[in-house]
């Protein structure tokens, strides 16, 4: 009676697909932050300034690190937000409307309630995060209910969400100066402003929602074989919907931290969102097709992107070939992340 | 205690279940055999709720009871391991054992893995796998997944009071022959938690587990045989045994193909799993029918010569000359006609009228310069609505809003006016009515007549018999048995059959 | 009368209603030259939508054909003194090669379209910015006229802009229905397996359908170009919400298949009717995209075939 009947599997070679899907982006940023460093030093060694490599590099060193990490930040919460939705399968293109909504009705609420974190302005804080989880809400009920992509859904949401910030300030830049506030930016813990801090923490809560509860699962279970979750019970119209509401509030966080950063909320607050977000999502390893991935990945693709972004200037390319090496980043993360033998035809 | 009286099911044109009788004991494996389409998979379906019968009842102790869908059934006792298997490969073991009911492991909102891991390794340990709950489902060999399965269906044991039915739906078809053992073992030990229904076209597996075995054809319980008095040779008889009118299929009109030449040749082609080591010549005029029970490998090898599937070993000829690259655009190059059997799908573009379907694989010829000559395409269609009787009000109707049998209609001409000398059929009756049948088989003879080469894959063996000069019979993608057909030296159902499970 | 019995007919009829109750509430709507000059302001979206028909209607969808607008706007902006008129060959050129590499990663890379064709935007917006040194850039004016002033005449009345718009209709129109090209596009939006059993070439009439979207991007970001004179990386931004507006709202559902080049023509003209509407009730202009974006969901949501999305909806 005891007896084992089948022993696992026996292992596969040490190299799966899956396990170099998974390493790889570490591995490619790693690569990134030692070769961005090289070309620095060719570059001096050329000008005949030598310097010691990494040690007395200007990307590699503390100074840049909080740069990149400032500039992750707002991104980093976005594409956590979006990578709960892709973990479905779907797709949420509704970022740069949902953060400049947010940003817009924060910084109406803080300067109106008071203006000081130290007043009652600190509820326009909790009001963000409330008007991301309904925007993202209405964005699933447009997607579910109408039973339209989500990629269109969202898309057209964030048209509407652009506009409904450009109608709430008819153009305007709302400056938000509160001292408190903008120590988000400027007080710095062990070199890194408080805004850092925040994100982290904020991603471990993304990484435990993603891993503890059962909702989180249930996104990986509805991404993994949507008709088989519906099979066994699961509510999946309810997932979805948790789903985009909780990105909502994610979008939100990161207009927060924009708004932080650069002290000023307009409806321009979300540009280039939906780019970086998604490319950042994509390259870290999250599967556009769902069910593989998570919030690390995403971590791990917010710092691909914005370490791109950064030694690129650092070792003196134009800055528009930014957009154009991110376009043809996704392009490869997609094909790499995807096994054809399970995709008949795309459109 | 698990019973269905005079069970009634009815589909649009067709009487799937009439007036089943089924009956499973505590601790009981009752076996279910059948040909295809004998309704052995309705069956299933209203037993575990995903069909809602509708007539007759089902009684679960002597009470009646209604299943809106398969949760309730669930909730009631009866639990379904699929033969496609129902894992989400992406989540761990444990996870897709209490997929839908977590709600017990969740404090707080937070999920205790290390309860649930505990209890899904007392799941784990009813079908005597030992594996780390943890494990992630893709990592697992395909038999373990069916243990796995098993575990998943069995945790209903805590959940309900009551007794247990579980539905086994071909579980051995992935298995090798140590694993159907080790299955077998299993589930004649897991006898005293649940009762089981078997269901599988490997009929000495049936014999070997079952207690009892329901023997269906054509949507009736034919006979009911326990295990003792089970015999291979009489269950067969009884699961076809049927007079075969050689009016219907046209067999007076069967005349002797060309030998001489060759159309198509397979000369030991495998491909992949699906069918290995496959030979056969096909002649003008010559109708093949490949016979064998669902997943034998007949419709790979359709698609093999029309180029949908790339064989990895053999060589294929068309008109002798081997084929290098497998595509439908070389198949059709060649002179190949595919009549699929999801008609709506792969036959016919819904919202393209007719003369625009009729010509869709043979634009070219009704073009200058890639600019259609749509009148000749009209006239085209005309001829072919005359000349097979099609009954559409003009040229212009959208193809998706045939009946049937004019769709299949539409996608013959589409080939035939494109001057195919191979036609593939794959279950070209499917879902017709019976006079939509027999202009199918009228059609067949005259393509024969006309010197074109078929290969059928036929919805009845009572079809593959009354329409082939030759028939090849296939099991679990080997080859078996090449029967010849001449008109009044036809083989028996059973000969058939005899090859085939 | 069902519901689906009426829904081809639907754009018309809406642009109908449309035109009529903007025209009860402020009559002046319907003088010929405010009328005309509306219409011609029109064209460059209309062209764009023109291309963008094709890339629907197999099913698929194109976000880059505003970053190429752009593109195409500096290109046409800085080598005008150097080719010419030949510079919209330069142009074309530059539209068929982007929507074809868009095509190409889509169909045999199996990259989403709506993934693809928006990072192939962002390469796109990065030549732009390449090309334009990221400065508004404008034309020789002599060298535009001379060039490209025939653009903007008028014979008996009606102005060569929209001469080219129904040129290029007529065009697209042939292309659609005429020709076993536009069969074939027809079959893979409609039935892309029975197509691929039909032994067409899917793929490749696939790719060509994202390159026509592009050359029709290039044209309309060249008529753009020099009807403000200049070009900027950013000059067309806007246009891609009401392309796609255009459109489905001319009855071309995002799942391909029906509808075509003369839906998104009258789409095209809903589109400028609502606008019309919005000016005279005063909505003020930038709130076009939130109106826009209401009206594409609704028109999303009444046209898709929900059978053609196999029940799951991603």
């Amino acid at each position: 009676m005891t007896e084992v009947v089948a022993q696992t599997a026996p292992r596969a070679s040490f190299l799966t697909r899956d396990r170099i899907i998974k390493w790889a982006p570490l591995l490619v940023l790693v690569f990134l932050t030692l070769v961005f460093p090289f070309f620095e030093w060719l570059e001096d060694l050329q000008e005949g300034k030598q310097h010691l490599f990494l040690v007395d590099s200007r990307f590699f060193s503390i100074r840049n690190a909080a740069r990149i990490l400032i500039a992750s930040t707002p991104a980093l919460m976005v594409a956590i937000g979006v990578t709960f939705i892709i973990l479905m399968g779907s797709i949420d293109l509704s970022m740069e409307g949902t953060v400049s909504v947010c940003a817009v009705i924060f910084a109406f609420a803080f300067i109106s309630w008071g203006g000081t974190l130290a007043s009652w302005a600190w509820l326009a804080i909790p009001l963000a995060l409330v008007v991301g989880a309904v925007l993202g809400f209405i964005n699933g009920l447009v997607h579910v209910r109408l039973k339209i992509p989500s990629f269109m859904a969202s898309l057209a949401m964030g048209f509407v969400g652009t506009g409904f910030a450009l109608l709430l300030t008819g153009g305007d830049r709302i400056r938000v100066e509160d001292e408190i506030f903008r120590s988000l930016l400027t007080v710095r813990w062990f070199n890194f402003p408080i805004m850092v801090y925040v994100a982290l923490a904020m991603t471990l809560l993304a990484w435990f929602i993603q891993s503890r509860t059962t909702l989180g699962r249930n996104f990986y279970a509805v991404g993994g074989g949507e008709e088989l979750a519906h099979a066994s019970g699961l509510n999946v119209t309810r997932v979805r919907l948790m789903g985009f509401t909780l990105a909502g509030v994610f979008f939100a966080m990161g207009a927060l931290l924009a708004v932080g950063r650069i002290g000023i909320a307009e409806t321009a607050t979300g540009n280039n969102f939906m780019f970086i977000s998604i490319t950042a999502v994509v390259v870290g390893g999250t599967a556009l097709w769902g069910g593989i991935g998570g919030v690390w990945n995403t971590l791990v693709g917010v710092l691909i992107v914005n370490v791109i972004n950064n030694g690129m200037v650092v070792i003196g390319l134009p800055s528009y070939a930014q957009d154009g090496v991110l376009g043809l980043l996704v392009i490869i993360a997609v094909v790499l992340s995807t096994d054809r033998k399970s995709v008949s035809f795309v459109k | 205690m698990y019973e269905l009286r005079q069970v009634d099911k009815h589909f649009p044109g067709v009487h799937a279940l009439k007036g089943v009788d089924f009956k499973v004991k505590r601790g009981e494996i009752v076996g279910l055999v059948g040909e295809n389409g004998a309704g052995k998979s309705t069956l299933m379906k209203v037993i575990y709720g995903a069909y809602q019968p509708d007539g007759g009842n089902i009684a679960l102790d002597g009470t009646t009871v209604r299943f809106q869908n398969p949760r309730q059934a669930m909730e009631h006792g009866i639990g379904m391991v699929f033969q496609e298997q129902s894992l989400i490969l992406n989540l761990t073991v444990m996870e897709n054992i209490f997929l839908g009911y977590e709600q017990q492991f969740v404090k707080f909102g937070v999920i205790n893995w290390k309860a649930m891991s505990e209890a899904a390794r007392m799941q784990l340990a009813k079908v005597k796998l030992d594996i780390d709950p943890g494990m992630t489902t893709s990592e697992l060999s395909f038999a373990q997944r069916q243990l796995v399965e098993l575990a998943k269906v069995l945790t209903l044991e805590e959940r309900i009071d009551g007794d247990l039915v579980i539905l086994l739906d071909e579980p051995t078809s992935v298995l090798a022959k140590e694993e159907v053992e080790l299955l077998f073992n299993l589930v004649k030990d897991l006898k005293q938690r649940a009762s089981f229904i078997f269901v599988s076209h490997r009929m000495d597996e049936v014999l070997r587990l079952s207690d009892r075995i329901y023997v269906m054809k054509d949507g009736a319980v034919v006979d009911v045989v326990s295990h003792d008095e089970a015999e291979v040779d009489a269950i067969q008889h009884k699961m076809v045994g049927r007079e075969v009118d050689k009016e219907y299929y046209r067999e007076q009109k069967q005349r002797p193909y060309d030998a001489g030449k060759v159309l198509l040749t397979f000369d030991g082609v495998s491909c992949d799993k699906r069918f290995e080591d496959v030979s056969f010549a096909l002649h003008p005029g010559e109708v093949i029918c490949l016979v064998g029970t669902e997943g034998s490998g007949r419709e790979a090898i359709l698609r093999t010569i029309f180029g949908l599937e790339t064989p990895t070993s053999g060589s294929v000829a068309i008109r002798n000359q081997k084929v290098t690259r497998f595509s439908a655009r070389s198949g059709v190059d060649a002179g190949i006609g595919y009549i699929p059997r999801e008609r709506k799908v792969e036959g016919i573009v819904a919202g393209m009228n007719v003369y625009e379907n009729m010509t869709l694989s043979q634009m070219n010829k009704y073009a200058n310069a890639g600019v259609l000559r749509v009148s000749e395409e009209k006239t085209l269609a005309r001829n072919w609505i005359e000349r097979l009787g099609i009954k559409t009000p003009d040229v212009y109707k959208d193809c998706g809003g045939l009946s049937g049998g004019n769709q299949q209609k539409v996608v013959l001409a589409k080939w035939r006016s494109g001057g195919a000398e191979i036609m593939l059929l794959d279950h070209p009756t499917r879902g017709l009515d019976i006079g939509a049948k027999e202009d199918v088989y009228e059609m067949i003879r005259e393509m024969s007549h006309a010197g074109v080469g078929i290969v059928l894959v036929a919805d009845t063996l009572e079809e593959a018999i009354g329409l082939s000069h030759t028939i090849l019979v296939l099991k679990d993608g080997q080859f078996q048995k090449r029967f010849d057909c001449a008109p009044g030296a036809k083989p028996s159902l059973y000969d058939l059959v005899h090859h085939m499970i | 009368m069902s519901f689906e019995r009426i829904k081809p007919h639907l754009p018309w009829i809406t642009l109908l209603v449309l035109v009529l109750l903007v025209g009860i509430a402020n009559p002046s709507f319907f003088d010929p030259a405010g009328l005309l000059s509306l219409v011609t302001d029109v064209v460059p979206l209309f062209i764009m939508a023109l291309g963008m028909t094709f890339a629907i209607y197999i099913g698929g969808i194109d976000l880059s054909v505003q970053q190429l607008a752009n593109l195409v706007t500096v290109i046409a902006t800085v080598y005008l003194a150097k080719f010419g008129v030949g510079v919209a060959l330069v142009a074309v050129a530059a539209g068929f090669i982007v929507g074809a590499i868009s095509g190409f990663v889509t169909t045999r890379l199996y990259v989403p379209s709506f993934v693809s064709t928006l990072a192939m935007g962002f390469v796109a917006l990065s030549a732009a910015k390449y090309f334009s040194g990221q400065r508004a850039l404008y034309m020789d004016a002599e060298l535009r006229n001379s060039s490209f002033g025939w653009m903007f005449g008028n014979t008996a009345g009606v102005p060569h802009e929209l001469v080219i718009a129904i040129v290029l209709l007529v065009l697209a129109w042939f292309l659609q229905t005429r020709t076993t090209f536009g069969r074939s596009l027809k079959a893979v939006g409609s039935g892309e397996p029975a197509a691929i059993a039909s032994g067409l070439n899917v793929d490749r009439v696939k790719i060509l359908a994202f390159a026509i979207s592009g050359v029709f991007a290039a044209v309309a970001g060249l008529i753009f170009s020099v009807k403000l004179s200049g070009g900027d990386a950013n000059l067309a931004n806007g246009f891609l919400l009401l392309a796609i507006v255009a459109v489905l709202v001319g009855g071309t559902p995002l799942t391909g298949g029906v509808g075509g080049v003369l839906n998104t023509a009258i789409g095209t003209l809903i589109v400028m009717v609502i606008r019309a509407a919005m000016v005279y009730l005063e909505i003020d202009a930038t709130q076009q995209q939130m109106v826009f974006g209401i009206v594409l969901i609704a028109a999303i949501a009444l046209t898709i075939d929900r059978s053609k999305l196999r029940g799951v909806v991603k």
